[in-house]
């Protein structure tokens, strides 16, 4: 570099020197400077800003004896503030401009604008103090929390009237120089103030509510412990009362103070279809009214028995006066109050636990019965060398079919309807919003219901024709008879005497015992299931001529019996035909109708020797089912299997998870 | 070489670039403090007037001082030699003289006055005036009245009166409510109060 540009450089720096020590205004150490003079006493050396001490502002808002002050067009408007209250306060160490940004003089040389935003200071100081471990700021976790529900709500839109405005905000409820800590005075008298603070806008409701219980306990009495509105309607995350969310807000919040009554609605259909997320049945206030809820006994209650039938008439157009005799709260548990319905629960529930404790015992003794044969060599096993190409033909066509959409249409009753039963799990809800909500699931679950019942009807139909037609020769009691008989009986007990290993395995005839009960197993549930079913089916036809609580009868029966159902078919069922190691992984005998001949001989052997006797044997004996046909069979047995594991796993996972 | 040449005339253009940004830099002004000198004449050393009609502006509010300059600079008050003075300075300058003058001591010197009306002032002031001017008068913030130069405030609530100043937001108010309920004496008798306190 030249002589000359480094004399050119010595002044350039020597210019920035001079920039940077004299400039017109400047900080030092963080302090203002102006023309040499430091920032005054009274004004923030950092920001410049005048520093007002709320004494000076209290010199005029704290004056008790002037209140309020003249605005400049004349109107009176209320200045008044409680220095005490202010100073208890969670903002009693702020400074009143701290919060009121807009005063910079004091006094006002202009009209002050009062601009308080309250969100930017409660998200900074929670983010500066949120890793302090002195816990001093944890409450801001919670306001913060509040904040974010309140932007979300129905206050922070735009007022419909002044679309500048939001319908609410912070200090329409918060009396903010008067906020008191957690289990503060003012904590609890803000609670009882509340209905008059919400009731400012919400006259109407106000009205309504100082008529309900709750408003006479807390605004007469002063009770706390009754419902305010934020104890129904949240505090911040606040919804129009006619969107779903209020409405299971508000479900949920009742029974937060009414638990058992809550216990109780979700037991029943309307519950149910509520807990699953939809507001379509009846919630609490649909029957008890919303602001003006009162006791059974009060003339003017929407519950007391005069007025109960038009709560009804709401859903339920045709609704007859047998509708005031359900109960909407009918609790199984409780004997005193509900007897029959508890009589019922009881019924049903030994039923299940002694059809489901003697059939798994069942199954798991032949499991072990089964392993163990295999292990000595014993029981039926498939030659290899010899495959079977002769096979008995066991179900004709029309059979199959039948069982096929006896199968088909069950699992799907089971899967709409357990989602009700069990609408307190997440995979409820997720199967009801899959098929398309919860109207969606009725029409399934009906249309379901009347294929099954179709089915059913059919297949006695077909059954009575065949005994018809064989009336000349049907034997009543014979071998291929479903009637259970004596030796049903005998075999069951030679079956447990096998099972520990004190006998042989019983000869079965036609049909065991076991394939006796699968078969006759639906005849009661569709007795049980379908009356129920159809009753609640049609609720205003049934309460033509029948009392209402027998809708919580046919609720609970209906319910506890498919659960019967659902358990057996998917595990005892399974296992007899399928699971069994003799016939494991499945049988497809039922799709292609026919049994290999030597498993029939082994399974049947009783029937085996009676058709060779009398030489009929040979009119059942068929080719083995087509390969194609065999995969087909498999495929829907397989997929008919994993839908009944899902299932039964569903109905456990509802179970074990259930709240009651 | 031409690569130097080329280096130069950088270096040069910078430098003129520079010179071009920062005279006011160069050219600094004179300090807060220098040019508050100037007021002493009138305004007495470092503001606090020795004079009946110039009123002390030592330990004045720096907000209230800009007021006033402000006011004068664009003949919105009503000025006997301020407006032409106020005039000569910049915005940064009356700014800069504010801070000065609001760290001075303000030295008062005892005036002659009437000991019933100052007591009848008292009691008006603190009805009527105390909320703005609180501590007697003391309080900086809307002006301070405590130990002002009589004739000055005389002048001053004239204007007022007599329409030749705008007041202040709600001083007006205030201003009629005394005169109506306690006639012309009011003012007198809040002058002698205030003219009273050292």
């Amino acid at each position: 570099m030249s002589k000359i540009s480094l004399k050119y450089s010595t002044w350039f720096a020597f210019l920035l020197f001079i920039a940077v020590v004299f400039p017109l205004s400047a900080t030092e150490n963080g302090v203002a400077t102006l023309l040499g003079e430091e920032i005054p006493h009274g004004f923030d050396p950092k920001t410049g800003k005048r520093i007002i001490p709320n004494e000076r502002c209290l010199t005029c808002h704290g004056d008790e004896k002037q209140q309020t002050d003249v605005r400049d067009d004349g109107s009176p408007v209320k200045i008044f503030v409680h220095r005490k209250e202010i100073e208890a306060s969670v903002h009693g160490e702020q400074s009143c401009n701290s919060c009121h940004v807009t005063i910079e003089r004091v006094p006002h040389r202009k009209a002050p604008a009062v601009i308080v935003g309250c969100i930017d200071c409660h998200k900074e100081t929670w983010d500066e103090y949120k890793n302090d471990l002195d816990g001093k700021h944890d409450r801001l976790k919670v306001v913060n929390e509040q904040i974010d529900s309140f932007m979300q709500s129905v206050h922070a839109q735009p007022s419909k009237l002044d679309q500048s405005q939001t319908n609410a905000t912070c200090y329409d409820c918060h009396d903010a120089h008067n906020v008191g800590e957690l289990g503060s005075i003012q904590r609890a008298e803000k609670r009882l103030k509340n209905p008059e603070v919400c009731g400012r806008c919400h006259e109407k409701e106000l009205v309504a509510y100082k008529t309900s219980d709750h408003g006479k306990a807390v605004l007469e009495k002063g009770d706390s412990e009754s419902a305010v509105c934020s104890d129904c309607h949240t505090t911040h995350d606040i919804s129009s009362p006619e969107s779903d969310k209020a409405k299971r807000a508000i479900t949920k919040n009742c029974g937060d103070c009414h638990e058992d009554a809550q216990r109780t609605y979700f037991d029943s259909y309307h519950g149910q279809v509520h807990r699953l997320g939809y507001t379509n049945t009846a919630k609490c206030h649909d029957c008890h009214g919303g602001h003006e809820v009162k006791g059974a006994d009060d003339p003017t209650s929407e519950i007391h028995a005069n007025n109960r039938l038009e709560n009804c008439k709401v859903c339920h157009t045709e609704a007859n006066e047998n509708f005031l005799t359900f109960w909407p709260h009918g609790d199984a548990d409780d004997r005193e109050n509900y007897p029959g319905l508890w009589f019922f629960k009881i019924f049903m529930q030994i039923l299940i636990f002694s059809v489901m404790a003697f059939f798994w015992v069942h199954v798991m003794l032949w499991l072990y019965r089964e392993v163990m044969d295999r292990i000595q060599g014993k029981g039926f096993i498939e030659d290899m060398d010899k495959p079977d190409i002769v096979y008995f033909r066991r179900f004709p066509l029309v059979w199959r079919w039948i069982h096929g959409l006896f199968a088909v249409s069950t699992m799907t009753l089971i899967l709409t309807g357990t989602t009700l039963l069990f609408s307190h799990t997440s995979w409820a809800k997720a199967v009801v919003v899959f098929l398309g909500g919860v109207e969606m699931e009725g029409i399934i679950h009906r249309t379901a219901a009347v294929i099954w019942l179709g089915i059913f009807i059919a297949h006695l139909l077909i059954a009575i024709s065949n005994i018809w037609r064989k009336r000349d020769e049907f034997k009543w009691f014979g071998s291929t008879s479903m009637l259970p008989n004596m030796k049903d009986a005998r075999d069951l007990r030679d079956m447990f005497k096998w099972f520990f290993g004190k006998g042989p395995r019983p000869e079965f005839s036609h049909w065991t015992y076991w394939q006796k009960f699968d078969y006759w197993a639906p005849f009661w549930g569709a007795a049980v299931i379908g009356t129920s079913g159809i009753m609640l089916f049609m609720p205003e036809k049934t309460a033509l001529f029948l009392p209402g609580w027998m809708f919580n009868i046919a609720t609970l029966v209906h319910a506890e019996e498919a659960l019967l159902a659902a358990i057996f078919l998917n595990s005892v069922h399974f296992f007899n035909v399928h699971f069994r190691p003799e016939r494991f992984p499945m049988s497809t005998t039922i799709f292609t109708g026919a049994i290999p001949f030597e498993e029939f001989r082994h399974d049947h052997s009783e029937e085996y020797e009676r058709l060779v006797a009398s030489g009929e044997i040979n009119n059942y004996l068929v080719r083995r089912p087509s390969r194609r046909a065999d995969l087909a069979a498999s495929f829907i047995t397989s997929v008919l299997i994993m839908a009944g594991l899902a299932l039964l796993t569903l109905v456990l996972i509802g179970l074990a998870t259930s709240p009651n | 070489m031409q690569r130097d040449n080329i280096m130069n005339k950088t270096v040069r253009n910078l430098l003129v670039a520079a010179l071009t940004l920062l005279p006011a830099t160069v050219l600094a002004d004179p300090t807060a403090q220098a040019l508050a000198f100037t007021c002493a004449g009138c305004h007495g050393t470092d503001g606090s007037s020795v004079g009946p009609s110039s009123p002390s502006i030592a330990g004045m509010d720096p907000e209230v001082f800009v007021d006033a300059m402000q006011a004068y600079k664009a003949d919105q008050r009503n000025a006997t030699i301020m407006d032409r003075i106020a005039k000569g300075y910049t915005d940064e300058q009356i700014k800069g003289m504010s801070w000065f003058f609001a760290k001075q001591p303000l030295l008062l010197k005892p005036q002659k006055h009437d000991p019933d009306l100052a007591k009848l002032g008292a009691d008006l002031h603190k009805e009527y005036c105390e909320k703005c001017h609180s501590d007697g008068g003391r309080e900086s913030d809307s002006g301070i009245l405590a130990g002002q130069w009589m004739p000055y405030l005389e002048y001053s609530m004239t204007d007022f009166v007599e329409g030749r100043r705008a007041y202040p937001r709600k001083m007006k108010r205030k201003v009629d409510a005394v005169l109506k309920e306690h006639g012309k004496k009011a003012q007198s008798a809040l002058i002698h109060f205030y003219g009273s306190q050292q």
